[in-house]
């Protein structure tokens, strides 16, 4: 029950990389992550207003600073530069244990030696609780999550599902102003990682407090969080609701990052026919819808080459009357509600999704397949930096 | 297949053997703590006591009556025990310390305890009783059974951290981090959290160390004032009289007495001492 407040964080790791390179003799691995005369700069200028109660997820790619961003939340790394607030109280030289936070990690990193209960109630204890207190906590705890039967149990004796559960109940049990989660679900098969994504989700009405979630999997960010923060290389990219990034995407890695399949691009043309912007594509040429029209004339951008963006659902089979667009089909995956085509079209993967209601015939492998879109979903990337032109 | 199994019976056969031939001193040793005085001198040494021979409890009565026994086993469990603490305490704090900070010091460190394990006793032993026997720091001195335990902590240092640094890499982070944020202090995190998952790893040093200190001859005779103190290894040697006078019943039984402890020690923390060493090399 807290807002948290990150300004200018920045995360400076020394580098070692020329040391290693004279001791190995090979190659320096390249990351894009900028290197100063500092060292490895792993978060540069993160600024984030985080709401009392809100469910803030950050996603990205593996080494994109993230998880470092979280643990400097935490207190377990040093906040290189900028501030840290928490309920307006400053942060950055706070010891961990007197942030008022409990965090779960990925190895769910329980007590090996102690069982469920004790595990569970360790927080309490050196909070110097009465023994009164920390049962009845505990066994609420245990209760929400259901392992009250597993009170007794040594952490080995668990499931790793299980195991998680004791993770978070660890977590929750004290009531922390903000709960972090370190890929909490990464280590449990996908069956799984559905149910505890489901009873996160459950948790989450039930203790009402500020979540920092962090995750690579697209679909946990889109699922859980009230907004979702967009990371690379240390700098983050977007931060919106899951819908917002989903609808309007400001780069070509928020693109391709949200959405499931990824979204497909092509190389195009954005045209200005009679004051009216309009994407080419070959002989195809769509109109664009009004919003998006008043959006680039507000932003006066001129006519170039571009990639155009378009998500595998937003492309149709059906034809508009006028020409469109050709692949073949290379494979197809029927998925019961829909089919998905992996079609190539000019050397390039594109994805389509076509519902299978309605449906007339599949199309069979290695056939042509014509298809289009409409000019109310397309996103439009400049070519160089792939930035989208409408914001 | 055939083949197989005649090698395993020709192992069989030669490590019975030789099981065989290194009991056999213990056995004797058992044995003539047992008979009188003359059946031991004589070539009835490697006979079994009779009727005649059998001289019940009275050499064990005599060991520790006649040099002072009680008195040795005081100072040999108190520097036993003692030591090993200090072993275990200090060195899994240092092996911790190892393996969590990552700097030229730590790697300092681990380095020159591996190399003490290298470097024989008998190198430095001559230096180190000069140095024990001058050294004085506000009046405390090394040459007792009450302060011996610093020596046999420097010397017990190199095997400990070793095992224990080998132990601790396959403790997560995570679970530290964990305690750090649930409230702990450091030194809440190391007796809280740490030294329990030690445990398997706390018994097979300490037995290992605890065997080597309680057996050990050499240091303390060098170190400490042979009038004043007399650990029980070095008490043996005083059942050799004047004149080549050998008291061979109580000296078996002072052995019989001495070796008693140590083996039952080992063989109860006999599973964690297999657990322990494999732990460290094998999840290091």
């Amino acid at each position: 029950m807290a807002s948290v407040t990150l300004k200018n964080i920045r995360k400076v790791y020394p580098n070692n990389e020329k040391k290693k390179k004279s001791k190995k003799g090979e190659p320096v691995k390249k990351t894009n992550l900028k290197v100063t005369k500092e060292g490895v700069l792993a978060v540069d200028d993160f600024n984030l207003e985080i709401a009392d109660k809100e469910f803030i997820v950050l996603v990205g790619p593996s080494g994109c600073g993230k998880s470092t961003l979280l643990r400097m939340v935490a207190g377990l790394e040093e906040i290189s530069g900028g501030d840290l607030f928490i309920n307006d109280v400053h942060m950055n030289n706070v010891a961990p244990k007197d942030r008022d936070i409990a965090m779960v990690f990925q190895s769910y990193a329980l007590y090996p030696h102690m069982t469920v209960y004790d595990n569970m109630a360790f927080p309490l204890k050196l909070q110097k609780m009465d023994k009164a207190q920390i049962d009845k906590l505990v066994r609420e705890a245990a209760e929400t999550l259901d392992i009250t039967q597993y009170l007794e149990r040594k952490p080995k004796a668990l499931s790793g599902g299980q195991r998680q559960r004791v993770a978070i109940g660890r977590a929750i049990v004290r009531n922390p102003k903000v709960l972090l989660m370190d890929e909490p679900l990464s280590n449990l098969d996908a069956k799984l990682r559905n149910q505890m994504r489901a009873e996160i989700i459950k948790l989450r009405k039930r203790i009402d407090t500020t979540f920092i979630y962090v995750t690579h999997d697209q679909t946990e960010a889109m699922t859980l969080g009230d907004r979702i923060v967009i990371m690379k290389d240390g700098v983050v990219q977007q931060v919106g609701t899951p819908q917002e990034l989903f609808d309007h995407p400001i780069n070509l890695f928020v693109a391709g990052f949200i959405g499931m399949p990824r979204m497909n691009v092509f190389d195009a043309e954005l045209i200005k026919d009679g004051g009216k912007y309009a994407v080419k594509m070959g002989k195809v040429v769509v109109d664009l819808d009004e919003e998006k029209q008043a959006r680039l004339a507000a932003k006066r951008v001129e006519p170039q080459s571009i990639t155009l963006g378009v998500r595998p659902e937003h492309l149709t089979l059906e034809s508009t009357g006028g020409p469109m667009l050709h692949g073949t089909v290379d494979v197809y995956e029927m998925m019961g509600s829909e089919i998905h085509y992996h079609v190539t079209v000019e050397g390039k993967d594109v994805i389509i999704i076509v519902p299978t209601i309605g449906m007339k015939d599949v199309v069979p492998m290695g056939s042509d397949i014509p298809f289009t879109f409409g000019g109310n979903v397309v996103h439009i990337f400049e070519k160089e930096k792939g930035t989208n032109l409408e914001f | 297949m055939k083949k197989k199994n005649g090698i395993g019976l020709l192992g069989t056969i030669f490590f019975s053997v030789l099981a065989a031939l290194y009991m056999y001193p213990i056995v004797m040793v058992v044995l003539n703590s047992l008979k009188v005085e003359t059946a031991i001198s004589t070539s009835g040494a490697f006979e079994l006591p009779t009727g005649e021979t059998f001289a019940g409890l009275t050499n064990f009565v005599s060991a520790i009556s006649s040099q002072g026994f009680l008195k040795s086993l005081f100072y040999s469990v108190f520097i036993t025990v003692t030591s090993v603490g200090l072993i275990l305490l200090c060195c899994s704090m240092c092996a911790w310390y190892i393996n969590r900070v990552h700097n030229l010091i730590s790697k300092l460190m681990y380095l020159l305890c591996a190399f003490s394990m290298v470097v024989p006793f008998q190198m430095v032993m001559f230096t180190l009783s000069n140095t024990a026997d001058k050294l004085d720091i506000f009046g405390l001195r090394f040459n007792n059974p009450y302060t011996i335990c610093f020596i046999y902590l420097g010397f017990g240092a190199g095997l400990a951290v070793f095992m224990f640094s080998g132990f601790m890499k396959s403790i997560p982070l995570e679970i530290e981090e964990a305690a750090m944020i649930d409230g702990c202090s450091p030194l809440q995190i190391y007796f809280k959290i740490v030294l329990p998952i030690l445990k398997p790893t706390m018994i097979s040093v300490g037995v290992l160390e605890a065997m080597w200190v309680w057996n050990d001859y050499l240091l303390p005779t060098l170190v400490l004032d042979i009038k004043k103190y007399r650990t029980i290894p070095m008490l043996i040697q005083y059942f050799r009289g004047s004149y080549g006078k050998v008291e061979m019943g109580p000296m078996m039984a002072c052995i019989v007495m001495t070796v008693l402890p140590i083996v039952i020690i080992y063989i109860a923390g006999q599973k964690h001492i297999i657990k322990g060493v494999l732990d460290g090399s094998v999840k290091g």
